[in-house]
């Protein structure tokens, strides 16, 4: 039993850090939208790690699934709205949506590109969401480049107020309880078979196959999980907490990049080193915005290359070296 | 020792006698909060509406002498951040501005989509949200109650080349719409489409064409056998300028051709020379506009602000580069002198109370008419055509705005190929 619990300690640290955030968004004044946002970079951060991190496969495409999950979200509620009844149980299918679109498109995306490596896949990847965009414009699927603007649907179905809250404080909440499912999820393939497998194609896939690891099975493993998180994450942020969906807006390679440098941050293949890259990320960004408006990116380019030339595995791989044998280990990995 | 006591107390009291009675002599202050996009996709514009404020809240404050509410005077203060185009920092910053910087207004960023962003926000604190950027008329239909337009909506982009076609050549009936595959676009050509059938024309050829397009001869060719009067079309300055390049290979002549976003840019001159003489563009404001007190006195609408030149002055004062401003500084500095007539009218700070003022409220400035429906939608202000004749630019419509005629029809590819220029009769 004890040691069950033991299994645990490093989700104390991530649960403190999202418990802490809560509480500064709720108690102190102006604090509220910093919070979703720093939110929405821990979760962003956490369900990247779940592949880039575990199998180090930079997917450059991983934006599209976020994408797709608003699309899912956008089309439960633009489609859905009319039928009264359902209340906000319209929110619950349009997560389902979410969820098995952006698993369905890692599917068939992952069938294909996770047979290249490096480069190749990195390539493949950029292909796929940058094809899905003009797919949807070009044959005019879900309005094409229309896009959907959907306030007045949330408001209809679920009334001014509560659709306000939705947007401005639930959605976040969601984030929240995403990013707290995707550290436990990462966690939970840390300490199985599925987490051997990874770290063993991570550091050398080669030598993996020869052991006799099915390699491709785990990846794909992987791939679908942090695809999933994605697609919950899509529709929450960008859909519940932005009721508007334009193809260009959700398909921005921007995103996937923000995601590859708070994983690197803070550390991949570490659990804590997402949280710690998004705070770090999303506090410093924020704040140069607000001191040095117009000049925060001229800053803040330097400062994270100083930060990956000083610790090359991130904040936390800095840590567990830092503590290798100190008992501080039973909470950071 | 006992000297340098007495020095320091001394010191300490004049300090605080002055920090006092600064403060209260200085006049109150009205805080206008934007996050504003000084970085990322929209930095340029971002840039030209940050001089639009600055510009206006100087005139306000240094020579409209501020604003008198309830019997009191207040200055305008203008608190921005850079939220990088990007729809994250503008929630963020929009919390920050309404409840660490308790500001009295906040303007949205540039584009639909930001300005859609940060709408729930400003609604969930009953704050004024007032848009210069974002020309998407489906924001007002989803029922926000404090967001208020100045930027012209895009359905009502090509109303007034219509207008202006319509009155100079009634004859002139066959249109063509030929526009990008964008959600601005396609709302630009919507109203366009329902302008030209409340007047009477017929639509003869409609089709999009794809983002990033690199060939339009196949749509080109398409509508030359529709033989249209004239051509509203573009998207944007590279499939623009591809436009005109293409009709000018394959000598399709018609009497006008408007094309949005890309005609109106020095850039699309230089890049085509005698093949642009004559093309037009709507654009919000242009440099050279020629709304005034009289205009408005004549139009029967109170006159606020600088004059043109004025504004001209003081926008190159603050962003401290010698460069004329574009329409994106225009709208917003004119959302200063909105909010600051809606709050002389309301007597009040109260952003409900503004809201319901800006709602009956209808003025000129030198960026033009304003004026707004229920829903917020801007319905006053006019967008003004462009054409280039001879190398510059002139507007041509409204005629309260106007600079120069309309040189119509346009000289042929044929003609423009040996030389001739768009000279008005």
């Amino acid at each position: 039993m004890r040691k069950t619990v033991q299994r645990y300690y490093p989700l104390f640290p991530v649960f403190a850090a999202y418990f802490i955030l809560f509480l500064v968004g709720k108690n102190v004044s102006g604090m509220w939208q910093l919070v979703s946002t720093l939110l929405f970079y821990c979760a962003l951060g956490q369900a990247f790690n779940i592949f880039l991190g575990m199998t180090g496969y930079v997917d450059f495409g991983y934006v599209a699934f976020m994408g797709v999950g608003t699309y899912g979200m956008a089309i439960a509620i633009t489609r859905l709205a009319h039928v009264e009844a359902l209340g906000v149980l319209i929110v619950a299918i349009g997560f389902a949506m979410a969820l098995v679109m952006a698993a369905l498109l890692s599917v068939a995306v992952g069938a294909v590109a996770l047979r290249l490596r490096g480069a190749y896949f990195a390539i493949a990847t950029i292909g796929v969401n940058e094809g899905f965009r003009f797919l949807i414009e070009g044959a005019k699927i879900w309005n094409g480049s229309d896009g959907m603007i959907f306030t007045a649907q949330l408001n209809q179905i679920l009334g001014r107020e509560t659709a306000s809250a939705l947007s401005t404080f639930w959605a976040d909440v969601i984030v929240l309880i995403i990013a707290v499912l995707a550290a436990f999820v990462t966690l939970f393939y840390m300490k199985s078979k599925i987490g051997y497998a990874l770290t063993a194609l991570r550091e050398d896939e080669d030598a993996a196959v020869v052991m006799g690891i099915n390699v491709t099975k785990y990846k794909i493993i992987a791939f679908i999980t942090s695809a999933s998180f994605a697609g919950l994450v899509g529709a929450t942020s960008w859909a519940l907490k932005t009721p508007y969906v334009f193809p260009p807006e959700v398909f921005e390679i921007h995103y996937t990049i923000e995601a590859i440098i708070i994983v690197l941050l803070g550390g991949a293949g570490t659990l804590l080193g997402p949280v710690a890259g998004a705070l770090i990320y999303g506090i410093s960004k924020y704040y140069l915005s607000i001191f040095l408006p117009g000049f925060q990116l001229l800053i803040f380019a330097p400062i994270i290359i100083i930060i990956i030339i000083l610790f090359p595995e991130g904040v936390i791989g800095m840590l567990k070296k830092s503590f290798r044998d100190s008992t501080l280990m039973r909470f950071i990995i | 020792m006992k000297g340098r006591f007495s020095l320091i107390a001394i010191s300490l009291v004049v300090i605080l006698v002055f920090i006092f009675s600064s403060s209260l002599w200085a006049a109150s202050k009205i805080v206008i909060g934007h996050p504003a996009c000084l970085s990322g996709k929209y930095a340029k514009a971002g840039e030209q509406a940050l001089g639009g404020v600055k510009a206006c809240v100087d005139w306000i404050n240094n020579v409209y002498g501020g604003v008198k509410i309830g019997g009191k005077k207040y200055l305008i203060k203008y608190k921005y951040y850079d939220c990088e185009s990007k729809k994250e920092s503008v929630t963020s910053l929009i919390g920050r501005l309404i409840t660490v910087d308790k500001v009295n207004v906040v303007f949205a960023p540039y584009s639909s989509g930001l300005t859609l962003r940060g709408a729930p926000v400003a609604e969930s604190h009953r704050m004024l949200y007032m848009d210069h950027g974002g020309a998407n008329n489906k924001i007002f239909r989803q029922g926000f109650r404090y967001i208020v337009q100045t930027i012209g909506p895009a359905s009502r982009y090509h109303e007034g080349t219509l207008d202006m076609i319509h009155k100079i050549d009634p004859a002139a009936k066959r249109v063509a719409l030929a526009y990008e595959d964008s959600e601005f676009a396609k709302m630009v050509m919507e109203g366009a489409e329902a302008h030209a059938k409340k007047l009477g024309f017929n639509i003869v050829f409609k089709r999009t064409y794809p983002k990033g397009v690199t060939d339009l001869t196949p749509l080109l060719s398409a509508f030359k056998g529709a033989k249209p009067d004239f051509i509203l079309g573009g998207g944007h300055f590279e499939d623009g300028q591809l436009f005109n390049r293409q009709m000018a290979d394959l000598d399709i002549n018609v009497k006008a051709l408007s094309l949005i976003a890309a005609a109106t840019l020095p850039a699309f001159y230089k890049a085509l020379t005698s093949m642009a003489e004559g093309v037009m563009g709507p654009s919000h404001w242009e440099y050279g506009v020629k709304y005034s007190e009289s205009r408005a006195k004549k139009a029967g609408l109170p006159w606020i602000g600088p004059t043109q030149d004025g504004f001209v002055a003081l926008f190159k004062k603050a962003i401290g580069k010698n460069i004329i401003p574009d329409y994106h500084a225009a709208e917003a500095g004119a959302q200063v002198l909105a909010y600051v007539l809606a709050a002389k009218k309301a007597n009040s700070l109260n952003s409900d109370k503004i809201r319901a003022a800006l709602g009956d409220l209808k003025f000129m400035s030198f960026y033009g008419g304003w004026d707004i429906d229920d829903t917020g939608l801007q319905i006053g202000h006019s967008m003004v055509d462009v054409q280039w004749q001879m190398g510059k630019r002139v507007i041509v419509w409204p005629p309260e705005g106007q600079t120069g005629k309309l040189v119509y029809p346009m000289p042929t590819f044929a003609e423009k190929a040996k030389g001739k220029l768009a000279v008005p009769r």
